[in-house]
């Protein structure tokens, strides 16, 4: 853990490595970090790491693992699991069944969902009164509350799926931001109505106050494309921005590019 | 096995080379550019950028990573 004082903001960072990948914690705070602010990362941190030992498809014995394999009934599980799997009705409803994790070879998997919804728990018992802002970043999902310094908003990168040294754009979200693309682990996306890999853009951004649902729904816009696209306009407060493998962008009308990135429509 | 050679400018890295050791004993270099920054680099960017506080993208598993970059890097303390 390290302190870093900048001028005027004070910032408590953390990096852990959970859930097979890295998830960062950054609090931003006006004064001198408190104390108990490092007790709050530590319950964070732990969250996680149960989270884990839950869920992993990795962790042969995990609730989940033993779910899919059929040696546990649902009513025996954890009570996170059903609600994991209520949350992910949810969102295969909302993403109009692009998102689909009981759809996917070897039994329901909710790791599309889990990720974000892990990180967004995470953020809720790290951030504390004197906090201006944090964020967790699980990896690329990020969940954010409040402000980085006083007169400005978070601003997040987009990784370009093209060449990832490089940023497509800049967002603002309103809380959450989570990105879907086969960049980086290669064809892991399935197409719930074929049961085949598929990805029909090279990268799908989606922003809203939910990081787990804004993980889901990028699961299935990076699947369907297009097609996954219109089903985002019946859910308030969601955004999406697709990047496809050739040609121009699309993203619905109030994506939150920030205002120095923000491109003309016919990019 | 590999080796990784680093040049690093007081905090910021500059350039990575990896060799791989072929059946011969010779190392084969093989500049790793086309990789691309793994996350390392990513937070970094962010960092040290006055205007990001994070970057979105694809998930990456930590494994994927320590195999690349980071896993050196670390050893070497930075």
């Amino acid at each position: 853990m390290a302190t870093v004082t900048t001028p005027r903001v004070h910032r408590l960072f953390h990096r852990e490595e959970v859930m097979g990948t890295f998830v960062t914690f950054d609090g931003y705070f006006l004064s001198a970090v408190p104390h108990d602010a490092h007790g709050a990362l530590e319950d964070a941190v732990g969250e996680l790491h149960r989270i884990d030992r839950i869920f992993s498809t990795w962790k042969l014995e995990s609730p989940v693992s033993r779910l899919r394999r059929g040696e546990l009934g649902l009513g025996e599980a954890p009570d996170e699991v059903r609600e994991v799997l209520d949350s992910c009705l949810t969102a295969r409803r909302a993403s109009g069944g692009w998102f689909d994790p009981w759809r996917l070879p070897g039994g329901v998997d909710p790791t599309g969902y889990v990720k974000g919804w892990a990180a967004q728990r995470a953020l809720d018992r790290f951030q504390r009164p004197g906090m201006i802002g944090a964020v967790v970043n699980a990896a690329g999902d990020i969940a954010t509350v409040g402000i980085p310094a006083p007169g400005q908003r978070f601003r997040l990168g987009v990784v370009d799926p093209a060449d990832r040294r490089r940023l497509a754009t800049v967002v603002e979200p309103p809380g959450a931001v989570a990105t879907s693309g086969t960049y980086e682990r290669g064809a892991h996306l399935v197409n719930p109505h074929t049961g085949s890999p598929q990805a029909l853009v090279a990268s799908a951004t989606v922003t809203g106050p939910d990081l787990g649902l804004c993980d889901a729904l990028a699961t299935g816009l990076c699947v369907g494309g297009e097609d996954a696209l219109p089903a985002l306009d019946r859910l308030a407060g969601y955004e999406a921005l697709l990047i496809p493998f050739h040609g121009a962008w699309k993203w619905s009308r109030g994506f939150p590019f920030a205002p120095d990135t923000a491109p003309v429509r016919a990019r | 096995m590999l080796s990784v050679k680093v040049t690093v400018s007081g905090s910021k890295l500059t350039a990575v080379t990896i060799g791989t050791l072929n059946d011969g004993g010779n190392y084969r270099s093989q500049s790793i550019d086309q990789y691309a920054i793994p996350i390392l680099e990513q937070q970094a960017l962010a960092a040290q950028s006055a205007n990001i506080q994070g970057v979105s993208g694809a998930s990456y598993t930590s494994a994927g990573f320590a195999q690349s970059l980071q896993g050196a890097l670390k050893a070497l303390g930075l």
